[in-house]
């Protein structure tokens, strides 16, 4: 060794040191945390590396049936959790989704999973498309933010009630405002037909409760139909029919009872004819000169190319979308 | 533990069934063995158990026969005692972490040991996990490394990752083998312990979280397979030296020739495996294997036609398999490649990539400075082997440079993620080169004297 020449001796430390020095530490420290996990069970370990979210996989992974495929719901910032959920969750198959609108635009595809996982960096949980799409529209802006309310009244009807989705970005919502200007407090009792669906809520005095959809937040549905408003109390409401994906919104009428004199406007693309009976009783309507029976709280709608002539006891209206994707209502006399 | 049985058995003995060679060298040759034929088989649509028990029944069999048999390898005399323990301290070290410590990458658990469940689960390679069932990003990755993983998860009947933390160890400790063997025999036995002592020690190969030993990454595996067919080249130009004495072999006297090494047809062949082995570990591969053979047939002449063979035979076998699957989302770098032209002002990016990441002290110390250091010394000694070296780096880097012009990811955002990866590909010719600058320094100093 001594006869060796010094210099490349040299130089071979120095490089040997110049890696070392990175990776000495590095290694120790590796080997410690490896130490520090050595008493736990693998997939403790696994836990402690990756916190509750690791933990929340294995939960999912005992609850998911083992043979029917997941989609997995991420946001943007969400992307590498869904893939190692993927990886955590094999065998069971999943199919990734950026965004819930990817999911509902996937809705014509025979194949698409039912069985929804939402994910996020710091969870996985099993959910369902509805709770998803609730929170998304909680977390976002109602469309109308000074809403212009009815005079007082006891009762009225709302002839269009929804909570639907259309292709994304396409969100049709009623953002409803009740406020209850008496000083004694309100029990309201909401009635979502032709479902039948009722709920009462209590508003204060002097109160106004708000909703960014009140289909889905009253009656945890998504549907259309048309509701029922009862009060003991005068109150004044203000109901919009609106699109969060356009953020358009249509003040809706709050109605009394039958009308059928639909006022002639111009209509453009999907225009549909909608006829409601408000009476818990069957009626008969005359459709463009044609007897159409409407059982009782009945809510039917039909595509239109043109305006009908309609009569009887029922309530009629037409919905036709401009171009630009706002829907217009036109309503009767 | 079942994983680490199956690991250090059956990838040697399948790599010691077509020849006795060192143990690093059979590790590797039986992986990319094992991972080819099984390839190879699943294409063939025949049924990949059934592959495997042939793989094993032969490979074990004649493995173990010809380690009986055969008469062994000249082994090196003389054991550089210090570099050796460097070598060994990170490598159990690490084989203390890999034991203990759960899988943590990103490419590993989102692509490669994902693939490896994959096809363990479905035993096949065209089953519905390849077929849009279930989320796999990089559909289109080549699978000799998946294919491995999915040996041993097989063989262990257990998917976790777990069994497949040795694999990614072994082919570490394996391409150190490689390389103090190869160089040993080449340059020095000190040079080549000592090459073999650096790379265990470069934070990219050892610590780093994407791409080391640690991770699932298939970059050590291509660095190793590229090694394997750069020391054939090399021996191909460089006579080997005589493992006692580090005389050019033609001057040392009683030492029995290197089965190994000794048929310049089997070497053909041994290149051929190599450059097939690449081909089917990752996309890159395919690359390497053309800048290979093109350097190649400078140095094998007609002898070329094997190794191109082998190479057009991977190469089918992948376009065949990925013309059965989707694509998942990775870059079609082929049908980029017409755009370069419009996308020149990725230029000065992907120029200043490799130098900038070769300069990274806490990824790579001064190693990159002290192998240019080295190629300046190393081509004054022996122009031949340092002009082989310096081309299959730069050639390399330069496909990739070209690949960096074309991509549409944000180019900073790729260079920053892949370019140390890249240059794991070339750490074999970069060490073969600081053998070369050591010697000539040190006959250099001898000289002076």
């Amino acid at each position: 060794m001594s006869e060796r020449p010094l210099i490349p001796r040299i130089a071979c430390a120095l490089l040997f040191l110049s890696l070392a020095v990175t990776t000495l530490p590095r290694l120790v420290g590796l080997v410690n945390n490896a130490r520090t996990l050595l008493p736990l069970g693998y997939e403790a370990r696994r836990e402690k590396q990756m916190g509750p979210w690791y933990a929340s996989v294995e939960t999912l992974r005992r609850e998911l049936p083992l043979h029917e495929p997941a989609a997995l719901i991420a946001g943007p910032r969400d992307v590498e959790s869904a893939v190692f959920a993927n990886y955590y969750l094999y065998p069971i198959r999943t199919r990734l989704f950026v965004g819930r609108d990817n999911y509902r635009n996937a809705a014509p595809d025979p194949a698409l999973p039912k069985t929804i996982v939402a994910v996020t960096a710091d969870r996985v949980t099993r959910t369902t498309y509805d709770t998803l799409r609730d929170r998304d529209l909680r977390a976002g802006h109602r469309v109308v933010g000074a809403p212009t309310l009815s005079e007082p009244r006891t009762t009225f009807i709302l002839p269009m009630a929804a909570s639907l989705d259309g292709p994304a970005p396409e969100t049709f919502v009623i953002e409803a405002t009740i406020a209850n200007p008496n000083p004694a407090p309100a029990e309201v009792r909401v009635t979502f037909w032709p479902k039948g669906l009722v709920r009462t809520i209590t508003i204060a005095p002097g109160a106004t409760v708000k909703y960014y959809d009140v289909v889905h937040q009253l009656f945890g549905v998504l549907d259309r139909g048309w509701m029922r408003v009862d009060s003991p109390l005068p109150l004044r409401a203000a109901f919009y029919f609106a699109n969060r994906g356009h953020g358009d919104a249509t003040l809706l009428p709050n109605i009394a009872g039958p009308a059928t004199g639909i006022v002639a406007a111009p209509i453009y693309r999907d225009t549909k004819l909608f006829v409601i009976n408000p009476a818990a009783t069957p009626v008969t309507a005359v459709v463009g000169g044609v007897s159409f029976p409407f059982g009782p709280h009945a809510f039917v709608s039909w595509p239109v190319t043109s305006i009908p002539r309609v009569s009887g006891d029922v309530y009629a209206f037409v919905a036709t979308r401009e171009m630009n994707g706002r829907t217009d209502f036109l309503w009767p006399r | 533990m079942i994983g680490l049985v199956v690991t250090f058995v059956i990838f040697p003995l399948v790599g010691w069934s077509i020849g006795r060679r060192s143990i690093g060298e059979a590790f590797l040759f039986g992986a990319g063995l094992t991972g080819t034929l099984l390839f190879l088989a699943g294409v063939a649509h025949v049924p990949l158990v059934v592959a495997l028990g042939l793989i094993v029944v032969w490979g074990v069999g004649s493995g173990v026969w010809e380690l009986m048999h055969r008469s062994r390898t000249p082994q090196l005399t003389s054991h550089p005692w210090l570099p050796t323990i460097l070598m060994c301290v990170p490598l159990i070290a690490l084989t203390f972490v890999a034991a203990i410590t759960p899988l943590s990458d990103f490419d590993g658990r989102a692509f490669w040991a994902l693939k490896a469940k994959g096809i363990a689960h479905e035993r096949a390679i065209d089953g519905p996990f390849f077929r849009g069932a279930t989320l796999d990003p990089r559909n289109h990755y080549p699978i000799l490394i998946p294919l491995d993983g999915a040996v041993i998860l097989g063989v262990a009947h257990d998917s976790d990752d777990r069994q497949l933390r040795w694999l990614y160890l072994g082919l570490l400790a394996a391409f150190a083998l490689l390389v103090r063997e190869r160089i040993g025999r080449l340059v020095s036995p000190a040079a080549g312990a000592w090459c073999a002592a650096l790379l265990v020690w470069v934070p990219q190969f050892a610590v780093e979280p994407e791409g080391s030993a640690l991770s699932a990454y298939s970059d050590i595996a291509l660095a190793a397979f590229a090694a394997g067919a750069f020391f054939e080249l090399v021996e191909e130009v460089l006579p080997p030296r005589d493992l006692a004495t580090s005389q050019p072999r033609d001057l040392a006297t009683s030492q029995p020739r290197d089965l190994a090494t000794s048929q310049p047809r089997d070497r053909a062949i041994r290149f051929g495996l190599w450059l097939a082995f690449l081909v089917l570990t990752k996309s890159e591969g395919l690359p390497f294997a053309l800048v290979l053979l093109v350097i190649g047939a400078f140095v094998f002449r007609k002898r070329i036609v094997i190794p191109a063979i082998t190479s057009v035979i991977a190469a089918f076998a992948l376009y065949v398999w990925r013309a059965r699957i989707p694509a998942g989302d990775e870059e079609d770098i082929l049908r980029m490649l017409p755009t370069v032209f419009q996308k020149l002002h990725h230029l000065g990016d992907a120029l200043a990539a490799f130098p900038a990441h070769m300069s990274l002290f806490p990824r790579w110390g001064l190693f990159w400075i002290a192998v240019v250091i080295a190629a300046v010394l190393a081509w004054r000694v022996d122009r031949r082997a340092a002009r082989l070296a310096i081309s299959v780096i730069l050639a390399m880097l330069a496909v990739y440079a070209g690949v960096y012009i074309a991509t549409e990811w944000v180019v900073s955002d790729l260079i920053a993620v892949t370019a140390d990866r890249l240059l794991m590909h070339v750490i074999a010719p970069a060490l073969f080169l600081l053998a070369l600058g050591a010697r000539a320094a040190v006959r250099s100093s001898w000289n002076r004297d």
